[in-house]
């Protein structure tokens, strides 16, 4: 018997109490002074015992229920003593295959599901098994049952996959699907034991839910395998590293293949790691499918073929409403855009007389580089354009400097400042760098003005730039669907220095990604991980899987989902801003075959069973559970209150004294 | 004669226990209650009671001088005292229990309230008829004693000493009546009043040495009502007011045994003072006191 909270034994102390009250209660009642008790009945006493007995019993009532108050909050457990001694239960056996794609090596596998199920025949005729998968995520490929037959079923039907097994995350997932399983739990890792699965932390290893641990290693001695560790593209060179461990030299070729045609074969170098350069590729429009190939036969298939994406999209046009083509800020405008690693975009310059408004619908966002020199048309064209989902990038030059409104936005401008309070130059003041378009912008406060427009910011506005004197500098403001980005100054730099600043070419390049509304999209990924299709978009769409199957059935198709890449191959997504090409290749570290050290195992296996354990199972002394008696006592206080609450009634019911006197 | 009933039933309304009660002053009480009594009290030889002339006697020491015949000394040189009819030249001794036992009773009175009234009428009376009067608390030892005199002013003495009386202790008769019995030399009347919550051997020892001794012994018994008839319809716990001890009794053993008990006691003491010559006086407090006065009366009647 023990107590989980004995501090509440205190409690017992309250016992007092009836004790007074009843020492009260027997002194005080009814008693009555009297001439002489000399010709009083002595056996009459009788009745003051009896009645005694009463208040006794009622006494031992009320201190019991306070004592069962006490007790029931102590919570007390109890221990059955006939369930120690016995031999302890069988417990739970869970076999943990590793299904990650260095299994898939020759023999492997095939030896892994012996040792699962050689795991499953040594088990105690008692106990329940599970049967576990495990590469990027762990699965239950059995329910707890002490069906062997399912169990041996469902090893049969395990194969090698293309994930990469974590140990760390595996032990965690197993960990908390032990809580609830019957203890004694032992755990079978049926593995190749990679030293590259192990966590960077040993102690992901430990699981507290685990009562044994039983290590199977069904890796092979020696290793013989190449692997395709990378693929570079730099403009239309291709460089592939290539690594070997265990191989002949001159015995392999690589063969590189762009949208499944063979454009190159080359030789590839014995152990160690290679990189194998291609050249002259002839890019077709849009994402190229690119295939490395090593065309011998190894240990490990399936890090055999290495397959990357090509981005090969025109660029972008947008179009730069200005007052002068051939004018400064349409040349700094121009460079800083063309900056673009991937050269992505291409200004088309266009004088404002000329532009044609209709033709706003075909760019996703545009550019005026003075917003003073807009009329009324293109002023209404450009607002109808944010409202349908456009952006606009504007700047006040000259020409807006003598206006009193912003066009589009409606701005008040008031009279030019002209240098800082001091006769300095102006500065900025104040950068909002939590905002996207500013978060990778850098020198902001290295720009000098000496003349903005001092636009009047409205509540729509966020400023996310102010000068020194407080004016905002740069605005944006939703409009519909759309915004515009408003900095409150000229591209002339005859007013700031902005453009010939560094932080105006990644300025420009950030409010080009921010106003085109094209997220950066990840075109690489390892098998085991998810896709997030809301990346594009707030909708889903369709992904295909390298064998040419819809993944997402139609019902899915318009909720954002997380696309699990199982296969290695190229995943072609369709989304509502465009289809694209996704990369899965298998995690680099599969193909890292060395195993874990001896000593490492063992310290494994003795934190999970104890110092002293040997690698195998170990099946520790199993303490019986302890019984929570607080119900029992609160179901006892509940009677002994009844009793109490009726003996009370009987015995302390108002009485009638002595009549006359 | 209507004037006479009203008048009678006046005065025996003062008797009243309840109507004494109202008085504090324990002088007015006894006078209060003999003058009542005698007021409805029949002139008769038999009781010898009036201030009516009876003869000369020769004058002893002792003798109050007031009742010197000063006229007959003139003409005859000889110092004689008046004698009136129903005098006795007797002396009373009042033996008063203020024990704790007496406190009990009421309302309107307890005993030892009412015994105070019995005491100081017997005292006035007897002081009427030009009786020596003394007195003598007692509980477990002698609290209190005035010795027998007809002196004036006496009587306001042995009066204060009645009233003074307070109830406490247990009781005992050896120690007080050896010690009355050690200081009383002239026989003459003693009435003990007490309720008598003791051994009646014991009692015996103590008062029978008066009775060889030449007194007249009188035991008031006094008593109230749920002594006598108590009246209890649920268990109660009795605590004695002398030894402290409690009992805890039903209702019908107080209904229909307790009173047989108590007659017993009382028959019991009575004849034991019939066996020593003594008389026993039965007073209930819720009685009035003419009865107890009646009895003292016939009681003295016989004695002369």
């Amino acid at each position: 018997m023990s107590l989980l909270a004995p501090l509440f034994l205190a409690g017992l102390l309250t016992i007092a109490v009836p004790f007074w009250l009843h020492r009260l209660q027997t002194e005080s009642s009814d008693r009555k002074p009297f001439s002489s008790a000399m010709l009083l009945q002595k056996s009459e006493q009788r009745v003051h015992v009896r009645k005694k007995l009463k208040y006794l019993l009622l006494m031992a009532l009320r201190i019991l229920a306070l004592a069962l108050v006490a007790l029931a909050f102590a919570r007390p457990l109890w221990t059955n003593p006939e369930a120690l001694p016995g031999p302890p239960p069988d417990g739970t056996h869970i076999v943990l295959v590793d299904t990650s794609a260095s299994m898939g090596r020759a023999g492997v596998f095939d030896r892994a599901q012996s040792l699962a199920r050689g795991a499953i025949d040594s088990a105690p005729d008692g106990a329940l098994l599970q049967v576990l998968g495990a590469s990027a995520e762990v699965r239950e490929m059995t329910s707890l049952s002490a069906d062997r037959d399912a169990h041996l079923g469902a090893i049969g039907s395990l194969a090698p996959d293309a994930a990469r097994l974590d140990l760390g995350q595996a032990m965690s997932a197993v960990d908390r699907l032990a809580e609830s399983l019957p203890p004694p739990v032992v755990l079978h890792v049926v593995s190749d034991l990679q030293d590259s699965s192990l966590p960077a932390r040993f102690s992901d290893l430990v699981a507290a839910n685990i009562s044994a641990l039983s290590i199977h290693d069904a890796g092979s001695g020696d290793v013989r395998n190449r692997a395709i560790g990378s693929i570079r593209v730099t403009g239309d060179n291709v460089d592939v590293s290539v690594s070997g461990v265990g191989v002949e030299p001159g015995a392999a070729s690589l063969v590189l293949a762009l949208n499944e045609v063979a454009v190159g074969e080359q030789p590839v170098a014995g152990d160690g790691m290679t990189t194998v350069s291609f050249a002259g590729l002839q890019l077709q429009p849009g994402d190229n499918r690119l295939r490395a190939e090593l065309t011998v036969a190894d240990d490990l298939a399936i890090d055999n073929a290495r397959y990357h994406v090509i981005q090969n999209d025109p660029p972008a046009p947008i179009p730069l409403v200005t007052l002068n083509r051939s004018g400064l800020p349409v040349t700094y405008l121009t460079a800083a855009l063309h900056s673009e690693p991937t050269d992505a975009y291409r200004v088309e310059p266009m004088v404002v007389g000329d532009f044609d408004t209709r033709t706003l619908s075909r760019y996703r966002w545009a550019i005026v580089d003075d917003i003073g020199i807009i009329d009324a048309e293109l002023e209404a064209a450009l607002a109808d354009f944010v409202t349908a989902g456009g952006g606009l990038l504007a700047f006040t030059g000259e020409r807006s400097a003598s206006a009193t409104r912003v066009p589009v936005l409606g701005n008040a401008i008031g009279g030019a400042s002209i240098g800082g309070p001091g006769g300095d130059f102006l500065s900025i003041g104040q950068v909002d760098s939590g905002h996207p378009l500013l978060a990778e912008t850098q020198g902001w406060y290295a720009v000098n003005l000496t003349q903005s427009t001092p636009v009047q910011a409205i509540t729509a506005d966020q400023v996310l730039i102010r000068l020194d004197n407080g004016e905002p500098f740069l605005i944006e403001r939703r409009i519909g669907l759309g915004r515009v980005l408003l900095v409150a100054g000229g591209l002339e730099n005859s007013s700031n220095d902005l453009p010939i600043r560094p932080v105006f070419v990644s300025f420009i390049i950030e409010a080009a990604q921010y106003l085109s509304g094209i997220e950066k999209q990840e075109r690489s990924f390892a098998a085991g991980e998810s896709l997030p299709l809301s990346q594009a978009g707030t909708t889903s769409g369709q992904v295909i899987d390298p064998d040419g199957r819809s993944i997402l059935a139609l019902a899915d198709t318009t909720r954002a989902q997380r696309i699990p890449l199982r296969k290695t191959g190229f995943y072609e997504v369709y989304t509502r801003d465009g289809e694209y090409l996704v990369a899965v290749n298998t995690d680099p570290r599969e193909s890292q075959l060395a195993p874990i050290a001896a000593e490492t195992r063992q310290r494994w296996v003795a934190a999970m069973s104890g110092p002293g354990a040997t690698e195998g199972t170990v099946i520790p002394d199993i303490e019986a559970q302890p019984y929570e008696l607080w119900h029992v006592l609160l179901l006892l206080l509940a009677v002994v209150l009844i009793v109490e609450s009726i003996l009370a009634n009987v015995y302390l019911a108002p009485r009638t004294t002595a009549g006359s006197s | 004669m209507p004037g006479l009933g009203a008048s009678q039933s006046t005065a025996r309304e003062l008797l009243q226990p309840e109507v004494l009660a109202r008085l504090k002053n324990l002088d007015l009480v006894a006078r209060s209650v003999v003058e009542g009594f005698l007021i409805g009290l029949h002139r008769s030889p038999k009781f010898g009671f009036s201030q009516e002339f009876a003869e000369y006697r020769p004058y002893t020491e002792g003798d109050d001088p007031r009742f010197i015949d000063w006229n007959v000394y003139a003409r005859s040189d000889k110092m004689v005292v008046k004698r009136f009819l129903g005098e006795t030249n007797s002396h009373l001794m009042l033996l008063l229990d203020a024990s704790a036992s007496m406190g009990f009773g009421g309302p309107p009175v307890t005993k030892l309230r009412y015994a105070q009234y019995l005491a100081a009428s017997l005292a006035y009376l007897a002081s009427r008829q030009h009786d020596a009067v003394g007195c003598m608390i007692f509980d477990e030892e002698v609290r209190d004693f005035r010795a027998p005199s007809s002196q004036a002013g006496k009587l306001q003495s042995v009066l204060h000493c009645i009233d003074a009386a307070e109830a406490r202790t247990g009781t005992k008769f050896d120690k007080p009546f050896d010690k009355f019995h050690e200081q009383s030399i002239r026989r003459g009347l003693v009435a003990v009043i007490s309720d008598f919550y003791c051994d009646i051997e014991h009692l015996l020892e103590s008062v029978r040495p008066l009775a060889w001794q030449g007194q007249d012994v009188v035991l008031f018994q006094v008593l109230d009502e749920q002594e006598l008839r108590p009246d209890f319809s649920a268990n109660v716990l009795l605590e004695d007011l002398e030894s402290g001890e409690a009992v805890e009794v039903a209702p019908e053993f107080m209904r229909e045994e307790y009173p047989v008990r108590i007659q017993a006691h009382i028959d019991e003491l009575s004849r034991a003072a019939s066996g020593i010559g003594a008389d026993h006086v039965l007073v209930n407090t819720r009685d009035s006191l003419d009865l107890a006065l009646r009895n003292y009366l016939l009681f003295r009647q016989r004695r002369q």
